[in-house]
């Protein structure tokens, strides 16, 4: 199935078979590693991208979305935005470069799923409150524990915004 | 076994490249645990370059010398000391080749950044390689940089692959993709133990994408294009399998056994016995099992996530018929294991289906093979009684530990009693103790987990503690510090209180708790506070811990090791219970093994990283996990009344253990 989308805002062109996940095309057919497996269930969150279906706001209507549950067809209605997109050049997201300055993160596996879903919470409410943040991550599981550190590190970015 | 170490040389150590840049080996895999990091700043200091500039390889079994894994939080402990060294002598060296080349004395020479200055000079590192690498047996006694001279040990530094991270360019070990490489997928039996009887592979081979199914004993699996492709066709294999119910050994260590334990026990004018329960839990890691393998004729090249690479080269050299030194293992980021990751499952298996299709092979475990199939925590069944005098001392201690093997090290009483015995033998003095470990059987499959059985003993002993405490109306603090003669030990307990404000009352339905351990010469003491429903359901609001590991290289990294330690624990402790029937696990998702979440994170976990800078490194990814799961209880019965012998803590079982 030969399908086109955008992703982190260029026009890709794959064929792919019927019913892949939107997180196989990326890692296996865009080489886009960074978005990870965790479950295949939308469980977890470690496969969060971006996702904008082009309601609401221009650029805010962005959600955090389980990239192994949506289809290669479904994404292509999208923007997709994933954990590589959200650099500004060299310049990383506030987000990226709080979780690096508050070292947020232990093994890393979970990371992008939860910079992702910090990106899309301050992109609609720039200054979200600590039970926000719980809520807006409540899908990022961790195992290595760093929930207080990514907390820190997202209010940081809230309180300098 | 655990030491089998030749002369350390430099050129195995450190390597001072053309470019000015340094690479630094270690056997030691980094889990998240931040060993990179720690390794990196000492590196850097020793050998006075920029930490940007080190490159640290580690695991690589063509590069690295043999280790025989990371176990047991001793990396930084044992690798500190003899990369110190070796980068120290690595700047002698420089230093002298830079002598020779300007015609000026070493004494007189420096070094800054990089660079050997000295007269007004100024030569890279980098220009004194041309000739030949730097070699040679490292020497027992290397000056060292001066303390005051090093510019990122003992100061925090954050991960030093944490910008690979956040940007998603990291490759963690599902990440390797390879020339012409195809995807695994396993064709799994009903139960552990069970024996291949035959398999009909006639519909899977022609489905799409399908490269092989592959069979080699009573392993099976299928190699297609596309990782879809072979999940699908492996559902597809009919594969008939006998089962053989499998049971673990059992085995009986007397840990310690001091004389007058059951006299003084009966003459003791207050007396105590219960008895404390832990399910299995899962090492759950965030990413399923990963890796991949690439089986040729002339060798094989493997990309995995591994405490043992040493190990993995064996086992994987065994399994596809080459000599060991035909087999690279080269270690990946990988997703946290905590413990199950000294298993090489997954690679095996790769490895397999490598050989078997001809092509490099990715196999990724699903999140429902990763529960099933992974091995886990054993149960813990611990039984203590203790006698205490009319002044309310400990006269006496009896405690047995019942539980499952934790680890492949074989049944040698010595190796059990540091494994399944960890922490069975209590930390205070002054008193006669009986401690007997009886290994038992299970059907699970059991393995190291983060602390392996200290977690477990010290709920018991810290839970137990508390009980003895009310039992003679004493203060839970009080009561532990006139057991105390360890005066590190006693130092973080009474600054775990001064820090929590101990006398402090909590208020309305909140309590808080105490417990402490000493963990491979780690000492830690934690104060937990709860809030308790009226229902029973338990919200862990605060944390404080004291921690000395001894001299700290990163006290950033510490501090966020033990608070990682400790909401885990806590997620062991409120959550967690690996459901079996006959050897099959039947929780095998998130929704049936639910973990803490975001929602659960405590308000604050304050960690005071308070080393005793004059006692050697110890470590510190297991340490903060120990005490967690007493402090919890301990402080669940502050606030309730309830006192929980068993864990999960859940609602239905608070309320219950609730005084009417």
């Amino acid at each position: 199935m030969k399908l086109a989308l955008t992703v982190n805002g260029e026009r890709r062109e794959v064929d792919v078979p019927p019913n892949t996940s939107l997180l196989s095309l990326l890692r296996d057919d865009l080489g886009l590693t960074g978005t990870r497996y965790g479950c295949g269930r939308g469980q977890c969150g470690a496969c969060y991208v971006l996702a904008d279906a082009g309601v609401g706001a221009p650029g805010h209507g962005a959600r955090a979305v389980a990239s192994c549950l949506l289809t290669a067809d479904q994404a292509a209605r999208m923007e997709i935005t994933t954990v590589e997109g959200l650099a500004d050049g060299t310049k990383l997201h506030p987000v990226q470069q709080a979780f690096i300055d508050g070292d947020a993160l232990q093994c890393g596996y979970c990371t992008s799923g939860m910079v992702i879903s910090a990106v899309a919470l301050l992109a609609r409410d720039p200054r979200p409150d600590e039970t926000s943040i719980r809520d807006a991550l409540a899908g990022n599981l961790c195992r290595c524990g760093v929930y207080g550190r990514a907390i820190r590190a997202i209010r940081r970015v809230a309180e300098s915004s | 076994m655990w030491d089998r170490r030749e002369p350390e040389r430099l050129e195995q150590r450190i390597r001072v490249e053309r470019d000015g840049t340094v690479t630094a080996l270690s056997g030691k895999i980094d889990f998240g645990q931040g060993l990179r990091t720690a390794f990196a700043q000492i590196v850097a200091d020793e050998l006075d370059v920029p930490i940007e500039r080190v490159n640290m390889v580690l695991g690589d079994t063509d590069q690295v010398p043999f280790d025989f894994g990371t176990f047991g939080s001793h990396s930084v402990a044992q690798e500190a000391p003899l990369l110190r060294k070796a980068a120290a002598f690595a700047r002698r060296q420089l230093i002298a080749r830079a002598s020779t080349k300007l015609g000026v004395s070493g004494e007189k020479l420096d070094t800054d950044a990089g660079a050997v200055v000295g007269r007004g000079t100024r030569v890279l590192y980098g220009e004194l390689i041309d000739s030949e690498p730097l070699t040679g047996v490292i020497p027992d006694r290397v000056v060292l940089m001066p303390e005051t001279r090093r510019k990122y040990a003992g100061r925090p530094t954050p991960h030093v692959e944490a910008r690979d991270i956040v940007t998603g360019q990291a490759t963690f070990v599902a990440d390797v993709r390879l020339p012409n490489m195809a995807r695994g997928a396993m064709v799994r039996p009903p139960a552990r133990g069970a024996k291949l009887r035959s398999v009909d592979d006639s519909t899977a081979r022609k489905m799409p994408g399908v490269v092989a199914v592959v069979r080699q004993g009573d392993v099976v699996g299928v190699v297609a294009e596309r990782d879809e492709q072979a999940r699908a066709a492996a559902a597809a294999v009919e594969a008939d399998w006998h089962a053989l119910p499998v049971e673990g050994p059992t085995a009986e260590v007397p840990m310690r056994s001091d004389p007058e334990v059951d006299e003084r026990l009966h003459g003791a004018a207050m007396r105590l016995a219960q008895t404390y329960v832990l399910p299995p839990i899962a090492n759950a890691p965030i990413g399923p099992s990963a890796a991949v393998a690439d089986v040729r004729a002339d060798g094989a090249t493997m990309y995995v996530g591994t405490h043992r690479p040493f190990g993995v080269r064996e086992q994987v050299a065994k399994t596809v018929g080459l000599p060991e030194k035909k087999v690279r293992v080269l270690p990946q980021i990988t997703s946290g294991t905590y413990g199950r990751n000294s298993h090489a499952d997954a690679a095996i298996e790769a490895a397999i289906l490598s050989k078997g299709s001809g092509r490099p092979v990715l196999l990724q475990w699903t999140r429902e093979e990763e529960f099933a199939w992974s091995p886990s925590r054993p149960e813990a069944v611990l039984e203590i009684s203790a006698g205490l005098d009319a002044d309310g001392h400990i006269v006496s201690w009896r405690y047995d530990e019942h539980t499952n093997v934790h680890t492949a090290a074989g049944l040698d009483p010595g190796v059990l009693g540091v494994t399944s015995g960890r922490n069975a033998v209590p930390p205070y003095a002054g008193f006669p103790s009986r401690v007997t470990l009886h290994i038992e059987p299970t059907r699970l499959r059991t393995a190291n987990f983060r602390s392996l059985a200290a977690a477990e003993n010290v709920f018991a002993i810290e839970s137990f503690m508390d009980e003895l405490a009310a039992l003679s109306g004493q203060d839970p603090l009080a009561f532990r510090l006139r057991h105390i003669d360890d005066e590190r030990f006693r130092r973080v307990v009474e600054r775990v209180a001064e820090a929590s404000g101990w006398t402090e009352h909590s208020g309305n339905r909140r309590g808080r708790g105490i417990a402490c351990t000493v963990y491979h010469d780690t000492y830690v003491a934690q104060v937990a506070e709860v809030e308790v429903s009226l229902s029973g359901a338990v919200r862990l609001v605060k944390v404080w811990c004291v921690v000395d590991p001894g001299q700290t290289v990163n006290p950033e990294g510490v501090r966020n090791q033990i608070e990682g330690g400790i909401q885990q624990s806590a997620s062991w402790t409120l959550k967690e219970e690996l459901l079996h029937r006959d050897g099959r696990v039947m929780n095998t998702g998130w929704d049936t093994y639910p973990i803490a979440t975001f929602r659960d994170a405590p308000e604050s976990i304050e960690v005071l990283v308070e080393g005793d800078e004059s006692a050697p490194p110890t470590g510190v990814g297991e340490p903060g996990a120990v005490p967690t799961a007493a402090a919890i209880a301990n402080a669940v019965f502050a606030a309730s009344g309830a006192r929980l012998r068993s864990v999960p803590l859940t609602r239905e079982r608070v309320r219950k253990a609730m005084p009417a």
